[in-house]
């Protein structure tokens, strides 16, 4: 929120730097986004055009001699067309400083020296709003005096500056120059000067001319209505020009620009209606009628669903109650008669209706954060002040104010010990009393005991932690100490998942793997392009309701969309040999926790490309495999953007733990992979579940091992896994380990077959081995081999 | 020639050969020569029979005295030579220790783990157990059990991603912190990471998805104090022993009083600089004592237990940390990025 200094100084003083007040603010709680001059201009002065003649060298440039009230007038070249003897201008001197950084040099236009630049509005940054004859063509004239050589900032009010407040949401009283205003006397320990309201009626009764119901006393609590009458419309003053334009508004006319300083100055929005255009001169506070439509004052129109609180006349919809007014009962040049309406309306409402409609006000932030509807008088009868003091009507005495449950102010015990227990700061019960009372809450103090009863416009405080924070803002937030927990320790630590991630993590990257993160989100094509069978659950995402575009509709129903996009920048930008893994939640929508929320699953997808093959990924499974002592056995899988020759799934008791393989060329060209790219996704809670705890450890054998190496010929189609876990199961526990070491492929052994090479360790635990022993054992291999497998021993 | 003269001569001449010996073959045909079946020593051995048996036992021993001596000057030799080879060997087996070769691959965790990771071990230092909660949630517990009512203007902050009216993303990771107190009783000391949701366009300072990291603790006489002095403890782990906490007044639903946290600036220590603005502080978390309507909320009888309760955005101290000027890279997964975590 933006703030006139000059406009809030009226209210508090503020003795020291700007730097020094932005810091004291900040540290009480009213944060400060900038403080920034209004105007950004320097050394610009009131000159008056002595002479003017045509430049020789050209035929719309003037040369002009000008007085700014130096010893001698100054020659300026200009170009504007309404340039002329005896006129008094805005002069950028040598040095002056213009809006967007612009500095003005010494300089010859045409050959003609020039010692400066006589301005328009727009070149020193005055628009209507600040000097209403400003023009638009040329030169800005002034239309009084002023002396010659004076800064021309206090003309236009920009010698003022603008202090941008970031309030917090839970005080809304304080979007007003009187609410920062209240905050900055007590950061200051200044005196705080709001003014006296009084107002002088003319007399007449209000309930002559208007009539108000409220309908709905539930949306709207109050609804507050004054009547001025001769009306005399006109423009507003240049000081609250100024001030609505420190603010960001603009001037509009004296009765509008009322409303709109009122807002500002006081927090509560308020609006003016045309009296006459107020069809019975009947105000009803009600809720549209479905199908009712309205036109704003900005000219839009509105059909109405039913559920929005609007401000009726006896004819239909006059207004968006708290949000915008309408284009029926707009102020005009020809208004005789005025409304003011000051209300206070359910927060939820106001909120509902704005985001429904798409409309966001300064009025209907206000109302969103609320308006205390004990404070509406106050701002009502500061508008009829400010009228009698603009002259821009008379005021009709009496006031409708429909008011069925006056809002009690909030009333509570606190102790000071307990407070200050909880701050953790020793504050004397005095102190805490002279800092409440300094932001206007009253006290009532017995020892520890105090009973405070909230300002009126206070709406925030309701309990004693509320108490405790104004009491610890004030006596500063650079006092609470350092201490340490004390109490029962509990034992610190992750939990088991948390640990088990943390070590596969550190695992891969020994393995050479980088952690890649990508959003939670993915679009449903991404998910598509896997080609998955339609009934699959993966193509069942949980959606998201309002998502920011395509690319975030659905949660991710697996890691590997997200995967292979990184997979494919990372090729792009010529990245070589990447391995990459994200470890990340899954959302399963089809299968729901008793709340109704999906399921969300811990997985782990890995990807690499560069140098590698199948026996690589699947490697890196295994290996993850080991160091958790799983044993898992090798599949086959039918995921269809794997290659159908080179994909596999690794099982543990049945359960599919990992899914391995080498990307399918078409779901590569998919995902705009070129080139080779093998992937695994990792069920982590498969496999966390058959992860084994580091259990006792064996001794180490006593007796020697031998190895028997064995090369078997098979048929190309043979695989050797089974053959492998056949003659580890056959042998029995002589055979400690099965090795394959070799595969040969070669005519000497014939097309279609393939050699491989294995070499079986043998131990027993509690003896050496006997010659018989082994070729016993060996030929138990040899028979499973040829039986199971028709693999014969190579000659 | 007498025996003595003769083992005179042998030595002399073994010595002699010796000298000229540079080789270990030549030196073992050396050996035979002297010591071997039919070497100049052993013949003098075969001529003892000539001798007289009272002779015989002292030339025995003076042939074994000059065979041991003889024995002792090859070995000797051979020593050397065995010496000298190896050092033959080893210079030839010289390599440019300079030639560039691939290191054995070694990967990285994300640079926002790396971070959590320490952020974590700080905490659980401290005592804090990880807690999980799910990242779709509730609306129930990610804003109404935090003291964030429906149409709520301070939801506004907060733009959220819906998924039906009542489950939403979660906007924070305050929800595990209702969802703990719901099922634990105090003392509760935990933390809470994890990823958030905020309609947020992306661009170098925002992302629809971040990480934050929750903490929350319950016990009688919790205070202020404690929360600073526990942040304080964070802060100078994370960042240097030359760092100071600052408190600034704020405004949380569930937490009241609320703060922002700043801490020195790491880049100029408190100088002020480009990075903090020239403040010399650098904002870093939100954090505040547990608002006593959310404890009631959340079945803590709030006349007993006090707490605190704190949110660190993990990217914003992820990216101070390194450095790092544009969260995208955070979420592209290039491997110039991540190579730099090694």
């Amino acid at each position: 929120m933006k703030v006139s200094m000059k406009w809030l100084k009226q209210y508090a003083d503020i003795p020291m730097t700007p730097a020094e007040y932005e810091s004291r603010m900040i540290m009480t709680g009213t944060g400060v986004e900038g403080i920034e001059p209004l105007g950004e201009i320097e050394n610009v002065v009131v000159g008056r055009v002595l002479t003017c003649r045509d430049h020789e060298n050209s035929d719309h440039l003037h040369v002009c001699t000008v007085d700014v009230g130096e010893a001698e007038p100054l020659q300026i070249v200009c170009g504007a067309p309404n340039v002329k003897e005896g006129i008094l201008v805005p002069v950028a001197k040598i040095g002056a400083r213009l809006p967007g950084g612009v500095v003005i040099k010494k300089g010859k236009l045409r050959g003609v020296e020039s010692q400066g630049m006589l301005c328009s509005g727009p070149e020193i940054g005055v628009p209507v709003e600040l000097y209403p004859s400003v023009g638009t063509a040329g030169l800005l004239i002034f239309q009084e005096e002023y002396p010659l050589g004076a800064d021309v900032r206090p003309i236009f009010g920009l010698d003022d500056t603008v202090i941008d407040f970031e309030i917090l949401a839970n005080r809304p009283d304080c979007l007003s120059v009187w609410g920062v205003a209240r905050e900055t006397a007590a950061a200051m320990g200044t005196e705080l000067k709001l003014p006296e309201i009084k107002v002088q009626e003319v007399g007449g009764d209000i309930h002559d001319f208007a009539r108000v119901d409220v309908l709905e006393s539930e949306l709207c609590p109050r609804y507050a209505a004054k009547v001025v009458k001769n009306v005399r419309i006109g423009p507003s003053p240049a000081w609250l020009r100024q001030y609505l334009y420190a603010a960001g508004m603009r001037s509009i006319n004296n009765v509008v620009d009322i409303t709109n300083f009122i807002m500002l100055e006081t927090g509560h929005p308020m609006h003016a209606f045309d009296l006459s255009k107020v069809r019975g001169k009947h105000i009803i506070v009600r809720k549209a009628e479905s199908g009712e439509k309205l036109t704003t004052l900005d000219g839009k129109e509105y059909a109405l669903n039913g559920t929005e609180l609007m401000i009726c006349d006896e004819m239909g919809p006059t207004g968006l109650a708290g949000i915008m007014g309408g284009e029926e009962s707009e102020i005009t040049e020809s208004t005789k008669e005025v409304l003011f309406e000051c209300a206070s309306f359910d927060r939820a409402s106001i909120r509902i209706t704005a985001r429904a409609l798409g409309i966001r006000t300064e009025s209907s932030g206000r109302f969103e954060r609320g308006v205390s509807p004990a404070t509406v008088m106050d701002a009502l009868n500061r508008a009829c002040q400010m009228v009698n003091e603009l002259d821009a009507g008379d005021v009709v005495s009496g006031v409708i104010d429909l008011y069925p449950q006056p809002v009690q102010p909030a009333t509570l015990t606190v102790s000071c010990v307990r407070m200050a227990r909880r701050a953790g700061v020793d504050i004397a019960p005095e102190e805490m009393e002279k800092i409440l009372k300094k932001l206007l809450f009253q006290v009532e103090r017995s020892g520890d005991q105090m009973v405070i009863t909230a300002p009126a416009f206070r709406q925030d405080v309701d309990q004693e932690a509320d108490i405790c924070e104004e009491v610890l803002r004030y006596a500063g937030y650079d006092r609470i100490p350092i201490t340490h927990l004390r109490g029962e320790t509990p034992m610190g630590g992750n939990n088991d998942k948390g640990t088990r991630q943390q070590l596969i993590r550190r695992q891969l990257t020994g393995m050479g793997f980088y952690e890649s993160m990508t959003f939670s989100f993915i679009s449903s094509k991404a998910i598509a392009q896997l080609g998955l069978p339609k009934e699959d659950e993966r193509n069942k995402p949980l959606m998201v309701r309002n998502p920011l575009g395509e690319d975030t509709a659905c949660m991710r129903t697996t890691l590997l969309p997200g995967l292979l996009k990184t997979l494919a920048t990372n090729i792009k930008n010529g990245n070589e040999n990447g391995r990459i893994y994200e470890m990340g939640t899954i959302f399963d929508a089809q299968h729901r926790t008793a709340d109704g929320l999906p399921t969300e699953l811990p997985g782990l997808a890995l990807g690499m490309y560069g140098n590698v093959d199948f026996y690589a990924i699947r490697g890196v499974v295994e290996a993850l495999c080991q160091q958790a002592g799983i044993s898992c056995t090798i599949a086959s899988c039918d995921e269809p953007y794997l290659h159908p020759g080179r994909r596999a799934a690794l099982k543990v008791n049945d359960q599919v733990l990992a899914v391995v393989g080498e990307m399918h060329p078409d779901a590569a060209a998919r995902f705009d992979l070129s080139g080779r790219c093998y992937v695994a996704q990792v069920n982590l809670p498969v496999f966390f579940a058959a992860s084994r705890p580091m259990g006792t450890v064996n001794s180490i054998a006593r007796f020697p091992a031998v190895n028997r190496d064995l090369a078997l010929v098979m048929k190309e189609s043979q695989q050797v896994g089974p053959l492998m876990d056949a003659i580890r199961h056959g042998c029995g526990a002589l055979l400690e380990d099965i090795r394959m070491f070799d595969v040969f492929r070669g005519i000497q052994i014939g097309a279609g077959n393939k050699s491989v090479a294995f070499s079986l360790t043998y131990r027993a635990a509690d003896h050496t081995l006997t010659e018989e022993e082994i070729n016993r054992q060996t030929e138990k291999a040899l028979k499973i081999a040829k039986e199971q497998f028709g693999a014969v021993l190579r000659a | 020639m007498d025996i003595r003269e003769n083992l005179a001569q042998i030595g002399e001449e073994l010595k002699q050969e010796l000298a000229q010996t540079d080789a270990s073959q030549a030196l073992e045909a050396l050996r035979v020569k002297v010591l071997g079946k039919k070497g100049s020593l052993t013949a003098l051995l075969r001529g003892m029979g000539q001798l007289s048996p009272e002779e015989r036992p002292k030339m025995g021993q003076m042939i074994n005295e000059a065979r041991e001596k003889l024995t002792a000057l090859l070995d000797e030799k051979q020593a050397q030579l065995a010496a000298r080879e190896k050092e033959m060997r080893l210079a030839a087996e010289a390599i440019d220790i300079t030639e560039p070769r691939d290191l054995p691959p070694i990967g990285a965790e994300h640079p926002i783990q790396l971070v959590l990771n320490e952020v974590l071990s700080c905490f659980e230092g401290l005592g804090f157990q990880v807690a999980e909660g799910p990242e779709v949630e509730l609306d129930k517990f990610n804003f109404e059990l935090l003291n964030l009512p429906k149409n709520h203007p301070a939801r506004d902050a907060q733009d959220t991603f819906y998924i039906d009216d009542n489950i939403v993303l979660r906007t924070h990771t305050s929800p595990v912190q209702a969802r703990t107190m719901l099922t634990k009783k105090p003392p509760i000391r935990i933390v809470c990471p994890g990823r958030v949701f905020r309609a947020d366009e992306v661009d170098a300072t925002h992302s629809p998805v971040f990480h934050q990291i929750e903490g929350l603790v319950i016990d009688k006489d919790v205070t202020m104090a404690d929360l600073k002095g526990t942040l304080d403890a964070f802060a100078k782990r994370l960042y240097g022993s030359d760092i100071d906490v600052r408190f600034r007044p704020s405004f949380f639903p569930f937490t009241e009083p609320s703060a922002e946290v700043d801490l020195t600036c790491f880049n100029c220590h408190g100088q002020g600089c480009r990075v903090c603005k020239g403040t010399g502080w650098i904002e870093v978390l939100g954090c505040g004592m547990v608002n006593p309507k959310v404890l009631e909320m959340c079945g803590i009888d709030s006349s007993v237990y006090s707490g605190f309760a704190f949110g660190i955005g993990l990217e914003r101290i992820t990216m101070l940390r390194y450095g790092i000027k544009d969260m995208r890279l955070l979420y592209e997964g290039d491997l110039r990025f991540l190579k730099q975590f090694r």
